[in-house]
């Protein structure tokens, strides 16, 4: 397989309610990936665009509608979805493109119009349940994360001030992000003093509905050592699904990202993830996924990632930095854009071109992973300079 | 082009009109036929993966047997996550919280969702603890999850 570097990106600012269509939010977030790389559409031999429900976008075949945006006008093209994973698994996608051999660049967006979706974004997600065994009860996707955060808390004995700090540590860290939506100077008391959306999940510990693109340029080692002195390498990809039953199995540990994460850290020759990762961007729609999913990555031993954030070790200037971005709770959660923007702050990191977002000591690696379907698929992908 | 700052965003309403009907298949058929009849759970077992399906399933997801054996499980489990959630599914603040349960059958290796009884708050609740099912009279049964009316700490 041939080696595959990011060599530009860009992205819109993620707000609550854009004017800009989905076509024209992909368009931004595209053209500011091609601008960064100083490179022209012509220059892009094929397009992968992600976007999560149709439902949101309000437009059945989606992919389509948001292919001129995408930069895909008589170009191979291809949709990919798997629910919240999109963002982080488009990425891969484009990789199987150039890897392969088949072509030198390919431009992969991510876009999501969550503000189309009347009355909530939430009615997309009805008829994800079993449509025999839980759509009766008229389920929300609260209850899954509240049931899923109950049982990790239990099982490991901790509070829900432990879990509060993610929020306070992503929002503050989102301030410095200049596409945020919802940057904050919060106390853990702030988060616990927000509602009660469903026990124990507050609603400073959920990230927003959003809108917003985010966008990367995928180019071949040739291609990319022409383009530009600090091409960032996209070093192992994995993913994988866990049983589609979410009722059928223990909620407290993401076996899929565990295996998702060993299939990028074997690709990228990463054996001691703790010792060899420099940074990290798990996905956080809510505030114990970062700490569920940062165990799942093998970057806490289970049931210690709330001990190590009390410690200090994933703050920005700690000793494994994570969602320095200011992540879904701080920046937005435009489903797929989300993930994309995950792996588009790994690049501005990678390349000391976060601004005021710069963890210091000059990262060489980081992980960026992202979660979704019926919250069985998990989705990595390592990036480093080298 | 620059995005325009205060001025009005011109919207309109459509929608994606669409109805289902779904059916409950080939296990959901033996799930629901003993819970309307005999107010029974009933699942399937995979003798190989040492799995007992609740509700019944067609198929073993982990080696793809067809599963034939049928197992009654028992109306009691135990508690293995629950919740109390104020909104609705069109996001709107419900005048009451609603309590939902993650419950394993005893018999079971899979654990089930449903409405949580006479509990009105977390402090009443822990995990672990006991429940049992409670059915609806046979005479309102229509083979639907809605047969069972929830759980309720034993
Ligand atoms: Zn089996």
């Amino acid at each position: 397989m041939r080696r595959v570097a990011v060599v530009g990106a860009g992205m819109t600012k993620f707000i609550h309610r854009a004017l800009e269509t989905p076509k024209e939010l992909s368009w931004l977030a595209a053209k500011a990936a091609l601008d960064s790389a100083e490179m022209k559409l012509d220059q892009v031999d094929c397009v992968v665009e992600g976007t999560a429900p149709d439902a949101f976008d309000g437009v059945h075949m989606n992919g389509e509608y948001l292919s001129d945006g995408c930069g895909a006008w008589k170009k191979p093209y291809l949709r990919c979805y798997v629910g919240g994973g999109t963002g982080v698994y488009a990425l891969a996608q484009g990789w199987f493109h150039i890897a392969s051999g088949l072509f030198d660049t390919a431009l992969v967006v991510c876009e999501e119009k969550m503000s189309t979706c009347l009355p909530h974004p939430q009615a997309a997600f009805l008829t994800i349940f079993d449509n025999i065994t839980e759509q009766p009860l008229k389920p929300n996707l609260l209850w899954i994360f509240a049931l899923e955060m109950n049982r990790y808390m239990s099982v490991h004995g901790y509070s829900v001030e432990d879990i509060a700090k993610v929020s306070v540590k992503n929002k503050r860290n989102a301030l410095g992000h200049p596409s945020a939506q919802l940057g904050a100077e919060l106390t853990v008391k702030d988060v616990l003093a927000s509602e009660i959306m469903a026990w124990p999940v507050h609603r400073l510990m959920v990230s927003p509905t959003s809108d917003g693109a985010a966008a990367v340029l995928l180019a071949s080692e040739e291609v990319a050592k022409r383009v530009t002195n600090k091409p960032v390498w996209v070093q192992g990809v994995g993913w994988c699904l866990d049983s589609a039953y979410w009722t059928n199995r223990d909620l407290y540990y993401p076996d899929y990202v565990e295996k998702a994460a060993w299939m990028a850290y074997r690709m990228a020759g990463i054996r001691e993830p703790r010792k060899e990762i420099n940074l990290a961007e798990p996905y956080d729609p809510f505030a114990y996924k970062e700490l569920h999913h940062l165990e799942g990555l093998q970057l806490a031993p289970k049931g210690q990632a709330p001990r190590l954030l009390a410690d200090g070790v994933f703050d920005r200037d700690g000793d494994l930095p994570t969602c320095p971005s200011g992540g879904l709770l701080g920046v937005g959660n435009p489903i797929a854009a989300a993930g994309m923007m995950k792996l588009c702050e790994l690049f501005w990191q990678l390349r000391g071109e976060a601004g005021p977002r710069q963890v210091p000591g000059r990262p060489r690696r980081g992980v960026a992973q992202a979660w979704g379907d019926l919250m069985q698929v998990g989705t990595v992908v390592v990036m480093g300079v080298n | 082009m620059k995005t325009p700052k205060n001025v009005e965003t011109h919207v309109w309403r459509g929608g994606i009109p669409l109805e289902s009907r779904y059916t409950a298949g080939l296990g959901g058929q033996i799930f629901f036929q003993a819970l309307k009849e005999r107010g029974e759970l009933v699942g399937t077992r995979c003798a190989a993966c040492k799995q007992v399906y609740v509700p019944a399933r067609a198929f073993c997801e982990r080696c793809f047997a067809e599963l034939t054996e049928e197992v009654k499980v028992s109306p009691e489990g135990t508690l293995v996550s629950f919740t109390f959630s104020a909104y609705d599914r069109d996001a709107n603040r419900l005048a009451e919280p609603v309590a939902l349960a993650l419950v394993k059958l005893d018999g079971a290796t899979t654990t089930m969702l449903h409405r949580l009884l006479r509990v009105t708050s977390p402090e009443q609740v822990r995990i672990g603890a006991r429940v049992k099912v409670v059915l609806k009279p046979k005479a309102k049964r229509t083979g639907s999850i809605l047969d069972i009316e929830g759980f309720q700490l034993a």
